[in-house]
């Protein structure tokens, strides 16, 4: 166990689902819940990333399985939900990460390709995840809890990448209709827009080295953030007793770089 | 000239009317316009053959099902496809078959996205969505195509401007600050106007409430 051994772990009995938890953020924020005593089922599209961070968690003490699921097909993550509840008796829990399609363009040569893979993996898999959670959701009451991972862009756009801007947008828009929706019944809704170590940032980090330099000075911390301890501590807060009075927000956790919120 | 999309809705057909009783020439694009990159090159080849260059496209073309209230978890993938898809994907073809003409004319885009979009809704999540991936993605074209001198604004007018059967109150808005959601032709039309004017030559990314004083930002 690594929760502080001096205090009850904060979501001890419940039970959530993290998509896209093999890697990154989603394995960050997987490995912070685990530590504060849920049981976490990490979702990926592949085995070979999922296994080895349920693995871990496990390796531990604390409480994970892998369960192989492409958030985009809809199905998949019916069978995914349908999977846990049978295995821990239900859902209180669900953080949805999985995210592809990252890639810079310009807007008048954006293929409905790689359109097609923000608007899955960010947008359609928002719908899909939350649809599949909702009944359990509903039946945790006050203890419900969807997350979703946006980005700083989904607020302020993007020169660079233009199409990740509108889907992580749509996924703010979804969490403040959805807080006002699922509010009666207790159950929160946020967004977090992390900027976290992560495989594809230290790719675009070998690719260009002055890139680190630019996203390290903007932050008001001059650090790029630990996905465990700084992302994945912030959706443990939103999951647990404490966050339960907070709804429909985007906690931007960039350690400082944007402050126009 | 200036072309309007949506314009078979109330709150566009008020700002063309707006706009046309300014001076400006606004033209329509046939329906399907919006269906494919090919059909937008085409329809806004063809107002430009016919009504000379183009200066600015007025964007606030949805499908009506957006306006239907359903709860989330009723909402199948065909109205998922109709509200969010059909609707980031016919901005994207209008921006696409628009940028040769507006990085000509030193031109601007301007989408119409209503408050609901900002503030979230019970029962329109999908709608609110769409609306603010239109406004985003707004801001993301404001920042790549600056340097072409392309211009992308938002205005974002009250809910009672769309059919959604639910006033600011009822979404847990305040009323309109002026008293009145206002009228597209006489007070929201001039300012889309201005934006589409060098007058605002300097403004691009933003979001102008046109709500009478409803969502202050913060």
């Amino acid at each position: 166990m690594t929760g502080a051994p001096d205090r009850a772990r904060r979501l001890q009995g419940r039970t959530a689902v993290v998509t896209g938890a093999g890697q990154g953020v989603g394995r960050g924020i997987a490995l912070a819940l685990a530590a504060e005593g849920a049981n976490v089922v990490v979702a990926a599209r592949r085995a070979e990333t999922g296994e080895p961070v349920a693995e871990e968690i496990r390796a531990r003490g604390d409480e994970a399985v892998c369960i192989v699921s492409d958030c985009t097909v809809r199905a998949e993550v019916e069978a995914c939900v349908a999977a846990t509840v049978e295995r821990y008796g239900g859902l209180e829990i669900m953080v949805h990460n999985a995210f592809k399609g990252g890639r810079a363009h310009r807007v008048e040569d954006l293929d409905l390709d790689l359109w097609a893979e923000n608007s899955r993996s960010a947008v359609w898999a928002s719908l899909y995840t939350a649809q599949a959670a909702y009944p359990h959701l509903a039946a945790a009451g006050t203890d419900g809890r969807l997350v979703l991972v946006t980005s700083p862009a989904g607020v302020e756009g993007s020169g660079g990448i233009p199409a990740y801007g509108p889907v992580k947008a749509a996924q703010r828009a979804l969490a403040k209709s959805l807080a006002r929706e699922w509010g009666p019944l207790g159950v929160t809704v946020n967004c977090i827009a992390p900027v976290a170590e992560t495989p594809a940032l230290a790719y675009a980090f070998a690719e260009r080295p002055e890139l680190k330099d630019r996203v390290e000075a903007r932050t008001a911390l001059r650090r790029i953030g630990d996905a465990e301890a700084d992302i994945g501590g912030v959706v443990a807060f939103l999951a647990g007793r404490a966050g339960g009075y907070v709804t429909g927000q985007t906690i931007v956790c960039d350690g400082g770089s944007f402050l126009g919120l | 000239m200036i072309v309007v999309t949506g314009a078979d809705q109330a709150l566009a057909a008020g700002l063309l009317e707006g706009l046309r009783a300014s001076g400006e020439t606004v033209v329509t694009l046939p329906d399907g316009a919006l269906a494919s990159r090919a059909a937008a090159e085409a329809a806004l080849a063809a107002a430009v053959a016919g009504h000379g260059p183009l200066r600015a496209v007025v964007h606030a073309a949805v499908d009506p099902v957006a306006f239907e209230r359903v709860p989330f978890h009723e909402v199948d993938d065909a109205r998922f496809e109709a509200v969010w898809e059909r609707t980031m994907q016919g901005f994207l073809f209008v921006l696409q078959a628009a940028h040769p003409h507006l990085r000509a004319e030193g031109g601007s885009v301007v989408v119409v996205a209503p408050v609901i979009g900002m503030a979230g809704a019970a029962q329109l999540a999908p709608y609110a969505m769409a609306l603010e991936g239109l406004r985003v993605f707004a801001k993301s074209t404001a920042r790549q195509w600056g340097p072409d001198g392309i211009r992308v604004n938002v205005v974002a007018p009250a809910p009672e401007q769309v059919p959604v059967g639910v006033a600011s109150a009822e979404l847990a808005l305040s009323p309109p600050a002026l008293g009145r959601p206002g009228d597209p032709v006489a007070d929201l039309a001039p300012v889309v106007a201005w934006l589409c004017s060098p007058a605002a030559h300097f403004v691009t990314g933003e979001t102008i409430g046109l709500d009478g004083g409803v969502w202050m930002a913060p």
